[in-house]
């Protein structure tokens, strides 16, 4: 049997047919060591109150569904141990910054609308190579580096919670957005910096980032959102000044066949049997 | 079924600028660099347009320097001084950091995290100590005749 | 590349602002120190006029007018900005930063091109 400790959740409510604001309920559970606050909210749900409404999947910190202001702090609540915080109460709250659809459910359609916002997809010289690939594109692994931290992405939205700018301005792209779009402009496979110009080289763009660091404080996968934005201003000087990527510098594409050749440590070895 | 019932706008609005969660202080020196930003901007208006009385002559300008020479406005002075002296320093760390510099370079998360935040942490302290022995050194102005 | 654009005289005026203010500081408030002169000698009508006719003077003060004057104005116009603010609201941030900072700049420019040509003994 374990030891358990009595811990008081304060969890704020919202139900949007009866409330014109929200209110915070308390409920009491007993908590053994390693209990996440997910848990905690499916057995709040399964015991005390069978109204209570979240998002959450996978349980495991990669889905990025159940963002929480936990604590005055945005986590995943899968991946918040309850008896870590050394506190008795514990309070849970819909992440700030987003529509409060109902008690925990923030509306993010605000962190898709500004991602979708910045072209997140690779813009090749070549367009149709896109859609009809011929062949491989080259990247080394110094080249992949450059940018992969923040392919770690997975959308949480704890981010854009944290971040001072989001508080006020609804029109800033927010870290998320800013960092994935230096993710394509430093990935070699790209060349749509002047594409996605117009979004990014304008006033709610990395330039109202003023390196607070709450997002990055907050990222539960290292991303590091504050990093991204701060090498994006510096692609976006250095581009406007002249030295911006030529579509020299542009991953080439080479079929399989003479990547293979290139490389001799992935060509086959010889045949043995004759 | 077009009828959404409406959510709560959750926006942390100018709240969000001051105490919004359990953040390190670098949130707190970007405030702390808005609020000396303005400030200074007001101040700098405001000395153009009082040292403009020059052109009223000479007693105007007299009388003007003995108002100013009279110890509460020595005071504000001083505090103008260590705004100035925090925004520039600051500054100085915000110029470096949002070109790039001092952010070491990206590379594969593994866990426990390090973010651009805490890699810059000891330039952030070196610039505050700075900072502090400017304004401590520029007291002594407060004292000049 | 506007925004970029401007947010580069942005960072370009600080370097500017922080050589030629710390020259104006060490003048004014720091007189004891490098000019062997009491603080309320160097504020004087006389000293300051006399100061005011050099050429390098001149320029350092319009130098120093434009720099921070862009630089605080920049800066009030993202802080604005990024206030929830219609459209409208927007222009109107816009076009009053930029006209107010014109006539803060005037004034100051004709002030010292008085001091410049103005008499010397006032």
């Amino acid at each position: 049997m374990t030891d358990t400790k009595q811990i008081t959740f304060r969890v704020r409510r919202f139900d949007p047919d009866a409330d014109s604001a929200p209110h915070w309920d308390s409920y009491i559970l007993n908590v053994p060591d390693g209990m996440t606050v997910l848990e905690a909210l499916h057995q709040i749900k399964a015991e005390k109150e069978p109204t209570l409404a979240w998002r959450s999947s996978c349980r495991m910190g990669v889905c990025g569904s159940c963002g929480m202001f936990i604590n005055d702090f945005p986590m995943l609540a899968c991946q918040t141990q309850i008896l870590h915080f050394g506190t008795d109460v514990v309070t849970v709250a819909p992440l700030p910054n987003y529509p409060n659809v109902k008690d925990l459910v923030p509306n993010l359609e605000p962190l898709i609308e500004k991602h979708a916002a910045i072209k997140p997809f690779i813009i090749h010289t070549n367009s149709k190579e896109v859609d009809e690939p011929t062949g491989e594109y080259i990247q080394t692994p110094e080249e992949r580096e450059a940018f992969s931290q923040f392919t770690y992405c997975i959308k949480c939205g704890l981010c854009l919670a944290a971040c001072p700018t989001v508080a006020t301005d609804p029109l800033f792209l927010g870290p998320q957005a800013l960092a994935q779009a230096y993710r394509y402009t430093a990935d070699n496979r790209d060349c749509g910096l002047k594409e996605r110009l117009e979004e990014i080289d304008a006033f709610h763009g990395p330039y109202q980032c003023h390196m607070a660091g709450a997002c990055s404080q907050a990222c539960p996968k290292g991303v590091d959102p504050a990093f991204g934005i701060q090498l994006l201003k510096r692609t976006l000087v250095l581009d406007s000044l002249g030295f911006g990527k030529k579509p020299k510098h542009v991953a080439k594409v080479m079929p399989l066949a003479e990547v293979v050749k290139q490389i001799e440590e992935f060509a086959p070895p010889p045949r043995t049997v004759k | 079924m077009n009828n959404k019932p409406s959510a709560y706008n959750n926006r942390l609005g100018l709240k969000g600028w001051m105490y919004a969660g359990r953040y390190s202080f670098e949130r707190y020196l970007y405030l702390g660099h808005r609020l000396s930003g303005l400030g200074l901007l007001a101040y700098m208006v405001l000395h153009i347009v009082e040292t403009a009385n020059r052109i009223r002559g000479e007693e105007a300008w007299a009388e003007l320097m003995a108002l100013f020479a009279s110890p509460p406005f020595r005071v504000i002075e001083y505090l103008l001084f260590v705004m100035a002296v925090f925004h520039a320093m600051n500054g100085v760390r915000l110029i470096l950091v949002e070109l790039g510099f001092f952010l070491g370079k990206p590379k594969e998360p593994v866990y426990p995290y390090s973010t651009s935040v805490l890699r810059h942490r000891s330039l952030t302290y070196i610039i505050m100590v700075l900072a502090g022995l400017l304004m401590l050194l520029g007291s002594s102005s407060m004292f000049f005749k | 590349m506007r925004e970029t654009r401007l947010w580069s005289l942005h960072i370009l005026a600080i370097p500017i602002i922080a050589v030629l203010l710390g020259m104006h500081f060490a003048i004014m408030h720091y007189a004891p120190v490098f000019y062997g002169m009491s603080v309320e000698e160097a504020r004087a009508f006389d000293t300051m006029i006399e100061r005011g006719k050099s050429v390098a003077q001149f320029v350092i003060y319009i130098l120093l007018l434009i720099a921070g004057l862009y630089h605080g104005l920049y800066g009030l116009r993202g802080i604005l900005r990024e206030l929830p603010l219609t459209p409208a609201l927007v222009k109107v941030v816009d076009i009053g930063i930029l006209i107010f900072g014109l006539l803060i700049f005037a004034l100051g420019a004709y002030v010292t091109w008085w001091t410049f040509n103005a008499p010397l003994g006032g």
